[in-house]
Formats: structure tokens, C-alpha cells, sequence
């Protein structure tokens, strides 16, 4: 199995990436850290699992070639299960990338990470709700400190493919 | 099957509604210091601070090591017990691993285990590690993107913007990781224009460190020509490279506390990078230069392009010997450049030249894997760069009555 | 827009929208502004909390109308 962690710039993409596969990579407080991505490999559920930390983008339509370096390896691992990584305080625009990919058919895990940030922010979030409406795992992580990733990564087989039809009938009352 | 941007967002605000809640948010002291930082009336300042404080903890930290320990290290028990012990049954190979059986201290030996591992670890270590610390920091709090809101004004004048700062940071400690990090910039001309002013005109972490400890006192004007060719090249190509100069447009992430886990693993992973492929090609660099003395290489290539070194950029002939050391590590060039005798006004513009000469081997490398065009480009300009600006150096050398 | 003011986004032009609404200011966003910088420089505004960073040029193009 194949993993490809996606979501904006930093998000916390690469601390992910480090948690889960103790490959080290540099990893900062800027957007725009990683400009080319880095495989690596971890073991989740008795499984051999490849986990690439892509290089962060704000939507599948690149501006930069950092950015098409990450929608290119979307195109190019067509079976992979997309974890996309969303800054939770900024969950709306994290989620317009994730509809995208959702979209173009892959099995999606919504990792909502910087969580402990967002609940200081006052933010509340409800999980379960989300996950029922966009029909995809969604975990709620703190990377820095290694919070949810365990979680995140024994959820990554359940993970499908989701029409987006279904989910916009899901999510109740026009706006 | 897709949607189209507005039913998406559409989509979004209905999911949002149901799932999150916004609580009262209070302000935080951090908040508060991520504004100050970012204001021109507050920021500026700050930034003048901030350079300050890291130039004085670098200039400090490593002369503290090199010159209160590693100095006293290598001169006194080091060269002298390669000198006495090393076998010299055969003279060239004796002049290649010691070098001068008579100097009397680590940059004049010359020899791959004794100036070669000097350099590497008596003055670059330290300074390296010290930089790497204080860029780990920067980076991991969160200041650079601040920097690059408050300096954009100024790289938009070149054909870049604000983020333009990030690579040119990141170049001072390697200029490797430095073009590695112009992909983050929009067009092609931004990154062509960023690369080839990295590639000419930042000196790295290793160079500077050197620089401190063999020419401290003229140091700051040998940047001050770096800093003021970095913006006058731009300033030209930004006008002559067709393309666009979008603005910015990014981020500002909060600030956050950097982890000591993390921290401790960026250095060490950088550390690890310098030993294992910087020490290397210092060693290399001196193991080349003395060959190619032995051969006689060197001084042929120094009489031959003796004219344009003596009259147009006014230092001696015997600076060629470092340029071409500085192929591999520039450093090792201005480590060489120390001993040759010549004025301090002479040194000034021999160090400039080695700074904005080729790029050493590894950011060649790099440049190459940015496309064959970006290479010859940015060759082409060098090129230009070094006869005119080196020209230039010297005429205001000449001016100035120290030529 | 002036310095410090608030208000909620009426109209992005073009094709800025796009790019802009990835970035999470969009149509009735409330977004205040953090700074503007001297001749002519970038300006930063704060939308849900984050804070990002455009060029004027960009930033003349997103129509606020401020609270008073």
C-alpha cells in the first residue's frame, strides 16, 4: 500500500511523515520547507505501508514547481490512499483541498492536525459529524507531540472512495 | 465527477455549519509579539536588532572555539607532529598530506592533514554549528516569513519578491539547500534571477566562518560589495529576463515555540551533511591544488592570466592558485588567499572575487539539476558579473588611493 | 481599507478569486488588516484567525465593506 500525505503548506505535512516512519526530514515553521518529496516506509496493521510526504499546495492547480511536484505524484500513484493533512484552525480552505481529491477518486483520511492549537484558538470541531458527512476517516492529531498518529495510521485501511454527490446530500440544507 | 470552485466552497460552508463551532478567542501574548514583529514601525527595528544579535553570537561563539582552542590545538601539537612523524621518503607525497615542513602554523603547511582538516574543523565546524543553531531557530519560531513581508518592498526592486529572503537565508549556511528552496517561487524568471544572484553572490556558512577568523577586520566590506552586487545584479537582470515578478502572496504562520527534539535533529542532520560531504572536498580541494602545483599547472595558469589579475583586477598573480581551489570549496580558496602577500585592500577584492566566482562544485551540481538553461545562464551572467564587478572593485580601490 | 479596520469581503475580481479563496479570504470573510507596509508595500490581513500576506496590487482588488 501506498500512502501520500498531502495539505497546504505548513500543515505539518513532513512531521507526519517523521512520526511515521522515522526517516528524518527537515521540517520548520515556513511554507514552503519541503520542495521535493521524500519516500519512506512504516509498518501499520502487520502491513508494509510507503509513505511520501509530498510537497505542500493550496488547490490541484499549481502556482509554483513545488506545487507541481505534489500534483504530479497525486497523478502519477493512482492507487494510493491520500492522507490530507489540514491545519484544523483553518479547516475551511484544508477542506477544499481535500473535496479535490476526494473528487478525482482517491480513498482520502482527513488528518486534522495542529489540534491542540486549534481547540486553544476556541475552535470546536465535531468529529464524528464530519466523518459521517464526508464518509472518510477523519482523526484529529497533534504531530509535534505525536498525538492521533496511531490512530491515523490504523485507520488508513478503511479508508474508500467517496462520490461527492453523496456527501453534498449528506451535509443537510442549502446554504 | 467534479465540482465547480463556488459549489465546492458551497459545499463547504454547509459541511462547516454543521461540524464546527467558533469559541471566544482571546488574544495571546504571542499574537501580540507576531504583530509588533510584523509592523514597519516596530518590525524594522527588530530586524536590525535581530541581525545584529546574530552576527556578534556567530562572530563570538566561533572565535571563542577556534581562536581559544582550535588555534592553539593545531599550531602547537598537531603541524609539528605531522612535521617531525610523517615519513619523507618521498618529498611530494610529504608536500601533499603535511605540506611546508617550516611554516609555523596550519594555514601556511598547506598539506591535506594539516590545513585541510584546520579549515574544515578548527574554523568551519564551529562556525557552522553556531549558524545552523541560530537559522534552526529562526526558522522554527516562525520569524522568516515575517522577514520576508517586511523586506519584500525592497526585492521587489529586483524583479523578486519578499520570499526571495527564505532561499538568500537559507543560502548563507549552503547555497545547496539555498537553490533547492527557489522552487517555492512562482515564474521561471523569479527562480532564474534568485539562483544566479545565490550562486554569485552569497557566501556560504563555511566562507563566512573562514572569512571571521583570517580577515576580521575587513570582513564587513568585503559583504558590503556582496550585498551591493546582489542588488545591482538583480536590479539589471530583473530588467533585461523576460517574464513576470508576481507578488506576494503567502502565510504568515503564528509563532510557535521551537521543540528542543526537533531543533536538535535539524542540526544534526545538517552536522551529519557537513561531515560527510563538506570535509571530504576540503581534503580533495588541497590534495588538487597541491597536484596541480606539482605539476606545474598552477604557475603556468598564473603567468598566463597574469595581466588580467595584475592590471584589471589589481591582486597579485599567485590569487589564481585559490580560484581554482575554490572549484571545490571556498573556504579552502579564502584559507589560501590568507598567506599570499599582498595589501589589504588587495585581499579585499581577492576575497570578493573567490565569493563571486563559480560556485563551488556541490551548488554547480544543484544548478544543473534545475535545467541546462538555468546553468548556462547563470554561467553566461557570472561570466559578466566577475570581469565587470571585479573591475569595478578595483577601480574603487584606485579611487579610493588603497589600490 | 485602512490600517486596523475590519469588515467583511464584498467582491474579489477576477481571477483572484481563485487563488485567494484557496487561502481562505473569500465572499463574507470577515478580514481585518493587520498592517500595510510604506511605499507601496505588501499588506497583511487577518481572516479566521490566520494571517496572510498580499501585494497591494492584489490587495486594491478584494472589496471590504468596514464596520464602523
Amino acid at each position: 500500500m501506498k500512502v501520500l500525505l498531502m495539505g497546504h503548506p505548513n500543515v505539518g505535512k513532513s512531521v507526519v511523515f517523521n512520526r511515521f516512519t522515522g526517516v528524518d526530514v527537515i521540517t520548520s515553521n515556513y511554507p514552503g520547507t519541503t520542495v521535493e518529496y521524500s519516500e519512506g516506509s512504516m509498518r501499520a496493521e502487520g502491513e508494509e505501508v510507503t509513505v511520501i510526504d509530498v510537497p505542500g499546495t493550496f488547490s490541484l492547480e499549481p502556482k509554483d514547481k513545488a506545487e507541481e511536484v505534489a500534483v504530479e505524484m497525486l497523478e502519477k500513484e493512482k492507487d494510493a490512499v491520500v492522507i490530507s493533512v489540514v491545519d484544523a484552525s483553518k479547516i475551511e480552505r484544508g477542506l477544499y483541498l481535500t473535496l479535490e481529491i476526494i473528487e478525482r477518486g482517491y480513498p482520502v483520511v482527513l488528518a486534522l492536525n495542529m489540534w491542540d492549537m486549534a481547540k486553544h484558538k476556541g475552535l470546536n470541531i465535531d468529529v464524528n459529524r464530519l466523518s459521517e458527512i464526508l464518509g472518510i476517516p477523519v482523526v484529529p492529531t497533534t504531530a509535534v507531540s505525536g498525538e492521533g498518529i496511531n490512530k491515523l495510521a490504523s485507520v488508513l485501511k478503511s479508508a474508500r472512495p467517496v462520490e461527492v454527490e453523496t456527501i453534498s446530500g449528506r451535509a443537510g440544507g442549502r446554504a | 465527477m467534479s465540482l465547480t470552485v463556488d459549489e465546492r466552497w458551497d459545499l463547504i460552508d454547509r459541511i462547516s455549519r454543521e461540524t464546527v463551532t467558533v469559541g471566544e478567542y482571546k488574544e495571546t501574548l504571542t499574537d501580540v509579539i507576531g504583530e509588533i514583529t510584523i509592523k514597519p514601525m516596530t518590525g524594522i527595528p527588530v530586524v536590525i536588532a535581530s541581525l545584529y544579535l546574530f552576527w556578534s553570537i556567530f562572530g563570538s561563539f566561533a572565535g571563542f572555539f577556534t581562536d581559544g582552542f582550535f588555534v592553539k590545538f593545531f599550531d602547537q601539537y598537531w603541524l609539528p607532529w605531522w612535521q617531525l612523524h610523517f615519513p619523507d621518503t618521498w618529498e611530494w607525497l610529504y608536500y601533499i598530506v603535511v605540506g611546508d615542513p617550516l611554516a609555523d602554523n596550519c594555514l601556511e603547511a598547506f598539506g591535506m592533514l594539516t590545513s585541510g582538516l584546520f579549515v574544515a574543523i578548527g574554523v568551519v565546524l564551529p562556525a557552522i554549528f553556531i549558524f545552523y543553531l541560530m537559522l534552526t531557530l529562526l526558522e522554527d519560531v516562525g520569524y522568516l516569513p515575517r522577514l520576508a513581508v517586511l523586506i519584500d518592498t525592497i526585492l521587489h526592486k529586483i524583479g523578486l519578491h519578499g520570499y526571495a529572503i527564505v532561499p538568500t537565508i537559507l543560502s548563507l549556511g549552503c547555497n545547496v539547500p539555498g537553490v533547492a528552496a527557489t522552487r517555492i517561487l512562482e515564474t521561471r524568471k523569479e527562480r532564474f534571477v534568485m539562483m544566479t544572484l545565490l550562486a554569485i553572490f552569497v557566501p556560504c556558512g563555511a566562507q563566512l566562518g573562514i572569512m571571521q577568523q583570517v580577515i576580521p577586520e575587513t570582513m564587513g566590506l568585503v559583504l558590503l560589495y556582496l550585498v551591493i552586487g546582489y542588488f545591482v545584479t538583480g536590479f539589471v537582470l530583473s530588467r533585461i529576463i523576460p517574464g513576470k515578478s508576481p507578488e506576494i502572496l503567502m502565510d504568515v504562520p503564528p509563532y510557535q515555540k521551537p521543540l528542543l527534539r526537533n531543533v536538535a535533529l535539524k542540526i544534526w542532520m545538517r552536522m551529519r551533511e557537513f561531515f560527510t560531504s563538506a570535509i571530504p572536498f576540503v581534503l580533495l580541494g588541497v590534495l588538487m591544488v597541491n597536484v596541480l602545483y606539482l605539476a606545474g599547472f598552477i604557475q603556468w595558469l598564473s603567468s598566463t592570466l597574469s595581466p588580467l589579475f595584475v592590471y584589471w583586477f589589481g591582486v597579485p598573480e599567485a590569487t589564481v592558485g585559490p580560484l581554482i581551489a575554490a572549484f571545490l570549496r571556498k573556504d579552502l580558496a579564502v584559507a589560501q588567499l590568507s598567506v599570499i602577500e599582498m595589501t589589504w585592500y588587495q585581499m579585499v577584492t581577492a576575497v570578493v572575487l573567490v565569493s563571486i566566482y563559480f560556485p563551488c562544485l556541490a551548488t554547480f551540481i544543484m544548478l544543473l539539476r534545475e535545467g541546462w538553461t538555468e546553468l548556462l545562464g547563470s554561467l553566461a551572467v557570472l561570466i559578466v558579473v566577475v570581469t565587470v564587478y571585479g573591475g569595478f572593485v578595483h577601480l574603487v580601490g584606485i579611487l579610493a588611493g588603497v589600490a | 481599507m485602512d490600517y486596523d479596520d475590519k469588515g467583511s469581503v464584498k467582491d474579489i475580481e477576477g481571477d483572484l478569486q481563485d487563488r485567494l479563496a484557496c487561502m481562505g479570504i473569500r465572499k463574507g470573510k470577515t478580514i481585518r488588516m493587520i498592517t500595510r507596509q510604506p511605499i507601496k508595500g505588501p499588506v497583511v490581513v487577518e481572516v479566521d484567525g490566520a494571517d496572510t500576506s498580499l501585494g497591494l496590487e492584489m490587495a486594491k482588488k478584494i472589496l471590504v465593506e468596514t464596520d464602523r
